[in-house]
């Protein structure tokens, strides 16, 4: 692995200079002239039928320039399912009825936004209340009342997965155990705000919109869809996006209200949600409740495995049948399970939809699984380690019929996990334990529900006469460094500095289709993409090469250190810039393109490719009051060859802290539909002060799929963190758990009940 | 993001005459008094106050001083911001308690901007400063339109967000007596992030006789488990005229768990923050009772 | 009813009329055009805005922009000596001490003036110091390295300064 000159190497950040002094444009920082502000009025009814809307007042008043209802749209229904036209259930703006606290009924345009503020308490909206429903086992009931008039019983879609005899894999196992869990929400939090701003060209018709997004080209599609316009007259432009973390592959109201608010007034308009639109009106983590039933062997080995799942979908569906989905796939992850049946239902109700959160599928799947394997290993008196290790899945695993593992390091990282707490945690005191978990995340996923006809990422290049390249990429970065890794391997793969390349990212425009950041894709998918361009490029420069050398057919010429020479002969080679120039002038003075693409096949269903783990932390718990303090952490990490360091451990922190998040204190309550923390001062962030520090060991792997052998190391880590501190709580204290967000009073209590039941032996 | 959308009339004072003459101008409903504004904007910001006349006396530096005296005790003007109590060397020196409860409130862009009587007339139940000082057995001066008065900082606060200032009134001075010998003060909150406001939290200041056994005077506040900062004073009883024990204490915590009368919202139930009082006021007097001893 | 502000900007001086009703990040923002200072919170709690004011680190969203009447006010944009990153920024790049960078500006700006104010800091000294500010990316250890790091470039520019 050594031989590459730049992939591995830890690399400053190529967008670090503007973000650092605060040069960095974000959509939230941009204003055009002429400029409107636009404001959404909200449904204040989890349910409702519209009888009447009269915008006369706020019309009329000073500064307003456009008031719009779900009338003056075209009324497509858009949603990220494309492929399934009765999932595409969103319109701009409400239509007849209102079906969460928050759903938009009426935007406005105004010169300031406090102008447009004040408009929305103008607008009269006359409702016929409905009844609502709020919980998914509610949902389902024959006479719950229903949200879509067409979809009976709320049932937004049901899947089922089965490989393996599984009831005679129960039969033939020494140990069964049942365990429910319930999981409530989390929110994105990302610090910049949903916001969009869209400007019409009078002129052509056509449609610019700069957003916060994670897919330009999902949002390009949802506006495609919601407009009844062809995707060709909107381009999408991605600047600078301060975080999504799953909350932003939708289409959201303010893109497609903005754009309608400019299509109306001519005039540019911004939307930014504020940060109690963004908690109660944006998507969030699916609330799940899980029914998990595992077969084991007497020495641990797991014989089968039966996974029921329903889900609190809320009013649309967006994204949300994706983690239900994963969340089965993932019940399986990271062990050889022989037998395997799963049936998840996702249902609609009364609330703000929800979908992904970083690690969706994976963190609430795996919760249950760590979780169940202590037990199971407590009952049957194995080590957490050794039941993990028993079951872990290694190179070449297959799913039958679902996915396929190439490159695998599990074994390994847990070693190295199980090496560490030996040597560095001697110490533990009475209140103190460690809780051991393994994880695994795929590199982007394999299935098209978006339906696009294009390659799943795709990249170009164009190299200048002094051998500067421009390189095209539609892959979003939104902090995670995607930028940073594209350059990295345009650089490697043509043999050239990151000096050389100037990136031109994320414009529909501009550049070939990408996805967007979610799944982990951009690593393994438009890595994939960049390389194939660079690759193509490099050609033709060898084409040159070899042509000015007139060697024998049979020697191989390489690109590298910003030459092109013989592979065998290095000091034979001419400089990379040279060639650049002969390449040019040899041709006609024709630019040097060079395009290339990515999509996955024959990897199954789910994803090309499986980063692995694995994760131990060191919990001390004050045990009279509850507080958990998590004062250590170590990480085993495969993410197959690692393209920049200091990428994947700012990604392996991010994932702990916001695994930490959902573990320990983030949530979101409701009542009748409405949230009750929608602000950061109630719902609590893991600040500074309560961060561990985090000891990460590399385990390297070449990934076949990969580029370079990379892997994903974007979400994993996320997973494996609650389940470890809840094991480690329930080691040290005997406390048992069935959701997450354990907060104080929630281990007080449950060290309680462990408490009593502990006595009651005794008491016979 | 929300800002203020409703404008309002801007008054700024040079001298606290000036200010009190604005005061008695306008009615309580319609004016308001900013300090540093680290609750009160973001109230307006949500529309929960709006004012007419906003009269900032920030800008009142004959209110930001600290002063001790050997015999006359602590005087802070109200409008010290919270980073000069806490980094005050005379406070660290002879009311350390002080300094540490600023230490943990909020951040410290907080502190930086907000004052101790800002935080103080804000009167939220969870507020810091004013448990640490009804500990302290501080003394608060208003200055009003029939002069100055001043009152036990236990007596100010009445209800959430509700304080006994009479119109036309402003805190001006907060006092705080020299400890007498032999005393120790802790204070501490709980909540599961740090810097957070405090599910509960507890001051507590223990005086010990001269033979430093028996306890002679002991003063016990819980902050955000009441509509207001509360005095325990069934625990002080337990406590006072004995030699206090880990047993003494715990029955101590009991007993202000019971005086408590927390409230159930999203963050935790009664029952668990009376658990937090029973707790941390065990805790807060074993350090107490250490401090008091070294005294 | 407009009312006049005076004050210095990043070492520039501002004579302007405002409504009463600003906050300061919306003058810096909105009337200055100094974009660099974000916002996260409607409730003051992210420090996401946190500037310097006469040195010291304070919310720009949670001061009303003529309480910073005759103040001195320094944003990231101020930060830079010229083409020059400063060494706090410096150590942010080198560090990765960022993701998505919304926050950055804020870390950046409390991080000064943590490090005029104490010099050599922590560990445990930042993460006090630094309690405030909302990341959702980082997991904050890298800015804390960041930090620490910036703290010994510091001081060697002020060794190297008087040498000279």
């Amino acid at each position: 692995m050594s031989e590459y000159s730049i992939i591995g190497k830890p690399t400053r950040n190529v967008d670090g200079p503007a973000k650092v002094s605060g040069e960095a444009i974000y959509t939230f920082d941009m204003v055009l002239p002429n400029m409107l502000y636009g404001k959404l009025l909200r449904s204040p009814y989890p349910h409702a039928k519209i009888i009447s809307i009269d915008t006369s007042e706020a019309e009329k008043l000073q500064g307003v320039k456009a008031v719009i209802t779900g009338k003056d749209t075209p009324g497509g229904k858009y949603g990220l399912w494309r492929r399934f036209p009765e999932l595409c259930d969103q319109t701009a703006l409400a239509m007849d009825k209102v079906r969460f606290i928050g759903d938009p009924v009426a935007a406005v345009a105004a010169v300031t936004a406090e102008i447009a503020e004040r408009a929305l308490d103008l607008i009269n909206v006359e409702y016929e209340i409905l009844p609502a429903v709020f919980e998914p086992l509610e949902a389902i009931k024959d006479d719950a009342p229903l949200l879509h008039d067409d979809i009976s019983n709320n049932i937004n879609i049901t899947r089922h997965v089965e490989w393996g005899d599984v009831d005679e894999a129960f039969k033939n196992s020494d140990y069964v155990r049942e365990d429910r869990f319930i999981y409530g929400s989390q929110a994105t939090a990302s610090t910049e705000v949903h916001n969009s701003l869209a400007s019409y060209d009078k002129g052509t018709g056509r449609l610019t919109v700069w957003s916060s997004t994670q897919s330009p080209y999902y949002l390009q599609l949802g506006l495609a869809d919601a407009l009844k316009m062809r995707e060709g007259d909107i381009r999408v432009i991605k600047p600078h996006v301060g975080g999504g973390f799953g909350g932003k592959n939708s289409t959201m109201p303010d893109s497609v209200n903005a754009a309608l608010l400019s299509m109306k007034t001519g005039m540019p308009v911004k939307i930014v949600y504020n940060r109690e639109e963004e908690f109660t009106c944006t998507e969030h983590r699916t609330a799940m409740n899980l029914a998990v039933k595992m077969g084991f062997k007497k020495d641990g080995t797991i014989m089968a495995k039966e996974f029921k799942l329903i889900t609190d979908g809320g009013a649309y569906t967006a994204l949300g049948p994706t983690a239900l989905y994963l969340t089965g796939t993932y019940a399986t992850f990271p062990y050889n399970i022989p037998s395997y049946r799963y049936d998840g239902v996702r249902t609609y109700n009364n609330k703000m939809w929800s979908t992904s959160v970083r690690s969706f599928g994976a963190t609430e799947a795996q919760y249950a699984t760590e979780i169940q394997l202590d037990r199971a290993a407590h009952d049957l008196g194995i080590s957490p380690i050794e039941i993990r290790r028993k079951n872990a899945m290694t190179p070449g695993y297959e799913a039958p019929g679902q996915y396929k593992v190439g490159s695998c390091g599990l074994l390994e990282c847990i070693d190295k996990v199980e090496k560490r707490i030996k040597e560095k945690w001697t110490d533990l005191s009475k209140d103190e334990g460690v809780g051991f978990t393994t994880f695994a995340y795929m590199c982007g996923g394999i299935f098209n529900w978006i339906d696009t006809p294009y390659a799943f990422s795709g990249a170009m290049i164009k190299v200048n006469i002094d051998g500067t390249v421009d390189l095209f990429t539609q892959a979003s970065d939104i902090g995670q460094g995607t930028n940073t890794v594209n350059v990295m391997i345009c650089a490697e793969e043509l043999g050239i500095g990151i000096e050389d390349i100037r990136l031109h990212p994320a414009d529909t425009a501009t550049t070939p289709v990408d996805l967007g950041a979610w799944a982990s894709r951009e690593t393994m998918m438009n890595g994939n993409a960049v390389k194939d361009a660079a690759r193509n490029v490099k050609e033709k420069l060898i084409e040159i090469a070899r042509m000015k050398l007139g060697e024998n057919i049979v020697y191989d010429l390489e690109a590298k250190n910003k030459r092109i020479y013989l592979a065998i002969r290095p000091e034979r080679g001419f400089s990379y810039y040279d060639i650049v120039k002969d390449a040019i002038k040899l041709n006609d003075g024709e630019p040097i393109i060079g395009v290339g693409h990515y999509t996955p096949h024959r990897k199954g269903m789910v994803s090309p490719a499986w980063a692995f783990g694995s994760m131990a932390v060191r919990v001390k718990v004050d045990r009279e009051i509850g507080h958990v303090e998590v004062k250590d952490v170590i990480v085993a990490h495969d993410c197959g060859q690692p393209i920049n360091p200091l990428g994947v451990r700012g990604q392996v922190e991010g994932s702990v802290h916001l695994g930490l998040g959902w573990g320990l204190c983030e949530e979101q309550p409701t009542d009748n539909g409405m949230v009750l923390n929608p602000s950061f001062a109630d719902y609590k962030i893991i600040r500074t002060r309560d961060m561990p520090q985090i000891e990460l060991h590399e385990v390297l792997t070449h990934e076949p799929e990969g580029p370079f052998g990379a892997k994903e190391s974007a979400e994993g880590a996320v997973g494996p963190t609650a389940p470890a501190i809840a094991n480690a709580i329930f080691h040290i204290t005997g406390a048992e758990f069935s959701s997450n967000t354990l907060k104080p009073e929630k281990v007080w209590r449950a060290i309680r009940e462990a408490e009593e039941k502990a006595k009651k032996p005794a008491k016979r | 993001m929300k800002n203020i959308i409703f404008d309002f009339e801007y008054l700024a004072p040079k001298t606290l005459e000036e200010a009190l003459t604005m005061l008695s101008q306008y009615n309580e409903e319609e004016r308001k008094v900013i300090a540093g504004g680290q609750s009160l904007l973001i109230l307006m910001r949500q529309k929960l106050i709006t004012p007419q006349y906003l009269i900032d006396i920030k800008g009142l530096s004959d209110l930001e001083y600290i002063k001790f005296d050997k015999k006359e005790g602590l005087k802070i003007g109200a409008l010290t911001i919270h980073r000069a109590v806490e980094l005050s060397p005379i406070i660290q020196k002879e009311f350390s308690v002080l300094s540490e409860m600023e230490q943990n409130l909020s951040n410290v862009e907080t502190r930086n901007w907000g004052t101790i009587g800002g935080d103080i007339a804000h009167a939220d139940p969870c507020g810091d400063p004013a448990v640490v000082l009804i500990a302290l057995n501080a003394r608060l001066k208003l200055n009003g339109p029939s002069g100055e008065r001043t009152m036990d900082a236990e007596d100010f606060t009445v209800d959430f967000f509700e304080t006994a200032l009479q119109p036309g009134e402003l805190l001006t001075e907060i006092q705080v007596p020299v400890l007498p010998p032999n005393t120790g003060v802790k204070f501490t909150k709980y909540n599961q992030i740090s810097g957070d406001l405090g599910l509960a939290s507890v001051a507590m200041s223990i005086t010990l006789d001269k033979d430093k056994k028996t306890c002679s005077d002991v003063r016990i506040a819980l902050g955000g488990v009441a509509p207001a900062p509360i005095r325990a004073k069934k625990a002080e009883d337990i406590l006072k005229g004995k030699k206090i024990s880990d047993a003494l204490l715990a029955e101590a915590g009991q007993a202000a768990s019971e005086e408590a009368s927390p409230t159930t919202d999203i963050q935790a139930t009664d029952e668990y923050r009376r658990e937090l009082v029973k707790v941390l006021v065990k805790r807060v007097g074993v350090e107490a009772l250490a401090r008091a001893k070294k005294a | 009813m407009k009312k006049q502000l005076k004050f210095i900007v990043n070492g520039n001086p501002y004579d302007i009329w405002i409504e009463p009703r600003l906050l300061l990040v919306q003058v810096l923002r909105d009337e200055l055009r100094l974009t660099g200072t974000h916002r996260g919170c409607d409730s003051g709690t992210c420090c996401v805005c946190t500037v310097n004011i006469d040195g010291k680190a304070v919310k720009s969203c949670s001061v009303l922009a003529l309480q910073a009447n005759g103040k001195e006010v320094l944003t990231i944009e101020g930060m830079a000596n010229g083409p020059k990153l400063h060494p706090v920024q410096e150590a942010f790049v080198d560090n990765w001490a960022f993701q998505c960078g919304f926050c950055t500006s804020g870390q950046i700006m409390a991080s000064n003036a943590l490090l005029k104010e104490n010099p050599n800091p922590t560990r445990e000294e930042v993460q006090h110091a630094m309690d405030g500010h909302l990341c959702r990316c980082t997991g904050y250890n890298m800015i804390n390295e960041a930090i620490r790091d910036a703290a010994g470039r510091l001081q060697a520019q002020k060794s190297e300064e008087k040498a000279k």
